[in-house]
């Protein structure tokens, strides 16, 4: 187990069904509500999701610390419900670190292996080589009080990466930190897990670092898993209406459906052109249905008035360096943000200006209701 | 900060301050200290002539017919060791107690904890004299505890239970128990339940986790409610006196008993400067053992 040598394709963690329900009668409180989650191992799984969606709640499930109330936790094909958190092969990242404050930095990084009864000689081994993994080989004798928080951050990370884990679970490990720590450790963290090949579970509501670190990411909102997949697959074919506005800027469009082929609609853009546009998994609306479909600022392109598949008035345009955020009025009355990128030194369209929208092929995406 | 004339000014404001002191606790045990090295009067009191006498029988006595015959004074090192060891036992028994309850306690809701503190310090709202007698009403021989087990057929005669040093203990026990709650609460109410998670996380059991990640968080607690149990305990008078009786004696009764029947004011001063020295020595070396351990210093 300590090398993972087990050689099967067991999913690290999956779990079916499950609900959590904090407290009972009137004052219960539904945190999670039917999730059904498969991480593979060796996979930088992210859960995103805004505050108090249950991301928390879904990781102390998994490490142990609270039971669920329905359905099943499975790690490395083993059902853990009746296992406490002491012996579970899965380490956690406390968000605070909660590192020992009444021990050195090497004495916390080597409690976990102590637990297990683990000899002297492979302790002090183990911890020499975690703290070089962190680089925090002069800082061994220090206390976490007299470390900097981004230091306290690595020795939480190897702390509960010596007892070499299946799932490493990480509560929001970078909120703390400063945005220039925070890249460094994002970068980090990328690599020790690339180092080490265990499992991560990575928790944080901020969509650039889900987007940025992860293999896959669960989109979660109100207890719910909302849509699972790759950064790409979240960002451009988000399902649902919450996922698309949670991940980036989205234009939401409401149109008619002129027709309905396999996984994809013809949908009668503002302005009367038609356009395709990808429909969401075992969705068939009918022909003349208003649906809502979702495109990103920069898969439309300005071009001169009278060109492009959709026309519109300029109501303002915001200069950011990189790009130009113009924001547009169409034919029928609804809202549209472009973004351009400033390849050279343009002008930026000034309000009242009439402009053309040109979509970039098959960039229309249908959500679910 | 400091400005010119400001040594002077400072001393006249903390003049108040330091003539309390003077007068409430320099004062007196300078009384004491002075009065352990006269002579005994007639009628109590002292006599002022010098003498070592009352410190030479703390802890010896002279043969009655031949005074340069010199042996133990037997009595009153019995009374000094019952003394720090009941005390010492009740420390422990408290410490052993307390750590439950005032885990109990601090793992409640933080709207009921309030609630069970005060059901703690209740006792501190009664009278000691009226707690120790509860406490003599239920171990007397005739008492609740010896009539139930009677009743049940458990024993065919009472257990002597008042005037051993087991009833002592355990109304000492009793009357110190919140001392040690109380400091241990508060570094329980300090101590991150996230750390003792990850201790659990990081592959601890329940007992691993005690020992080393509650266990050194939670000590100065433990430091502070020891030092409040010992303190009073091992000065204790009204428990070991309607409890302990004439038998069990602890040093309180001791120093009592010289300034009343036995008419020896200096032994009782040299007696209540040697409970003094005990106190101060005992606070001495246990605040260093207890700041000796590496795990501690960091705090
Ligand atoms: N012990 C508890 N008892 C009752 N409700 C709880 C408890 N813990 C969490 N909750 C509730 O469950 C919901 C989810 O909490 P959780 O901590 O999992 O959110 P989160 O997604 O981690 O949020 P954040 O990003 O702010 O950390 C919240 O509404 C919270 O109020
Ligand atoms: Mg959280």
């Amino acid at each position: 187990m300590k090398d993972g040598s087990d050689g099967t394709a067991t999913d690290a963690i999956e779990i079916v069904g499950l609900d959590k329900v904090y407290g009972q009668g009137a004052g219960a409180f539904r945190a999670l509500t039917g999730i059904d989650l498969t991480i593979r191992s060796g996979e930088f799984f992210t859960l995103l999701g805004p505050s108090g969606c249950g991301k928390t709640t879904l990781l102390r499930v998994i490490a142990g610390f609270e039971n669920p109330t329905e359905g099943s936790v499975r790690i490395s094909g083993e059902e853990v419900a009746h296992l406490g958190p002491n012996k579970r092969q899965v380490n956690t990242v406390f968000q605070n670190y909660a590192l020992f404050p009444h021990m050195t930095v090497a004495q916390n990084i080597g409690f976990g292996l102590r637990m297990l009864g683990r000899s002297r000689t492979e302790v002090a081994a183990t911890t020499a080589e975690m703290l070089r993994l962190v680089r925090m080989e002069e800082l061994a004798q220090r206390r976490p009080a007299e470390l900097s928080g981004g230091q306290q951050q690595r020795v939480a990370l190897a702390r509960a990466l010596a007892p070499h884990p299946r799932v490493l679970l990480l509560d929001e490990p970078l909120s703390a930190l400063d945005l220039k720590l925070r890249k460094e450790m994002q970068g980090e963290l990328k690599r020790l897990q690339a180092e080490t090949g265990i499992t991560f579970v990575f928790v944080t509501h901020d969509q650039e670092e889900a987007l940025t670190m992860s293999d896959r990411i669960a989109v979660m909102s109100a207890g719910r898993i909302l849509q699972r997949g790759t950064p790409h697959e979240i960002y451009h074919a988000p399902t649902e209406r919450f996922v698309a506005d949670f991940i980036g800027d989205t234009n939401f469009l409401t149109v008619p459906v002129v027709s309905v082929e396999a996984g994809a609609a013809q949908v009668e853009l503002p302005g009367g052109r038609t356009a395709p546009a990808r429909l969401p998994e075992g969705a068939r609306p009918a022909p003349g249905a208003k649906v809502t479909v979702v495109i990103r600022p920069e898969q439309a392109r300005l071009v001169p008035p009278g060109e492009g598949e959709m026309q519109g008035e300029v109501t303002s345009s915001v200069f950011f360096g990189t790009d130009t955020h113009v924001h547009a009025r169409l034919t029928d009355g609804q809202d549209f943000v472009l973004r351009r990128q400033n390849a050279g030194e343009l002008a930026d369209p000034s309000p009242g200006d009439r402009i053309g929208l040109a979509l970039g092929d098959g960039v229309l995406r249908v959500l679910k209701d | 900060m400091r400005r010119r004339g400001g040594t002077l000014w400072n001393w006249l404001l903390s003049a108040p301050a330091l003539l309390v002191l003077v007068l409430a606790a320099s004062g007196p045990l300078v009384i004491v200290l002075v009065y352990s090295f006269l002579s005994p009067g007639n009628m109590g009191g002292v006599a002022w002539e010098p003498s070592t006498d009352a410190w030479f029988r703390l802890f010896f006595k002279r043969d009655i017919f031949d005074p340069e015959v010199v042996t133990w004074n037997e009595a009153h090192l019995v009374v000094f060791w019952r003394s720090v060891s009941l005390s010492l036992q009740t420390t422990a028994i408290c410490a052993i107690l307390g750590f439950p309850t005032a885990w109990f306690i601090a793992t409640r809701a933080p709207h009921r904890r309030a609630l069970w503190l005060f059901l703690i310090t209740i006792p501190f709202w009664t009278n000691l004299l009226v707690r120790t007698f509860a406490i003599q009403e239920l171990i007397r021989n005739t008492g609740t505890i010896n009539s139930l087990l009677l009743r049940l057929g458990v024993i065919g005669e009472p257990i002597q239970m008042m005037y051993t040093d087991f009833a002592v203990l355990v109304g000492m026990a009793y009357v110190f128990l919140p001392l040690m709650v109380l400091p241990l609460y508060a570094a329980m109410d300090k101590l991150d339940m996230r750390l003792v998670e990850a201790g659990y996380d990081l592959y601890g059991g329940r007992l691993q986790v005690l020992r080393h990640v509650i266990f050194p968080l939670v000590k100065p607690g433990f430091v502070a409610g020891s030092i409040l149990v010992f303190i009073p305990a091992i000065g204790a008078y009204v428990t070991p006196r309607v409890l302990g009786g004439g038998r069990t004696m602890m040093l309180g009764n001791l120093i009592e008993l010289q300034f009343g029947q036995g008419r020896n004011w200096p032994l009782g001063s040299a007696m209540a400067m040697l409970l003094l020295i005990v106190v101060v020595a005992a606070l001495v070396l246990y605040l260093r053992w207890a700041n000796a351990e590496p795990e501690q210093r960091n705090g």
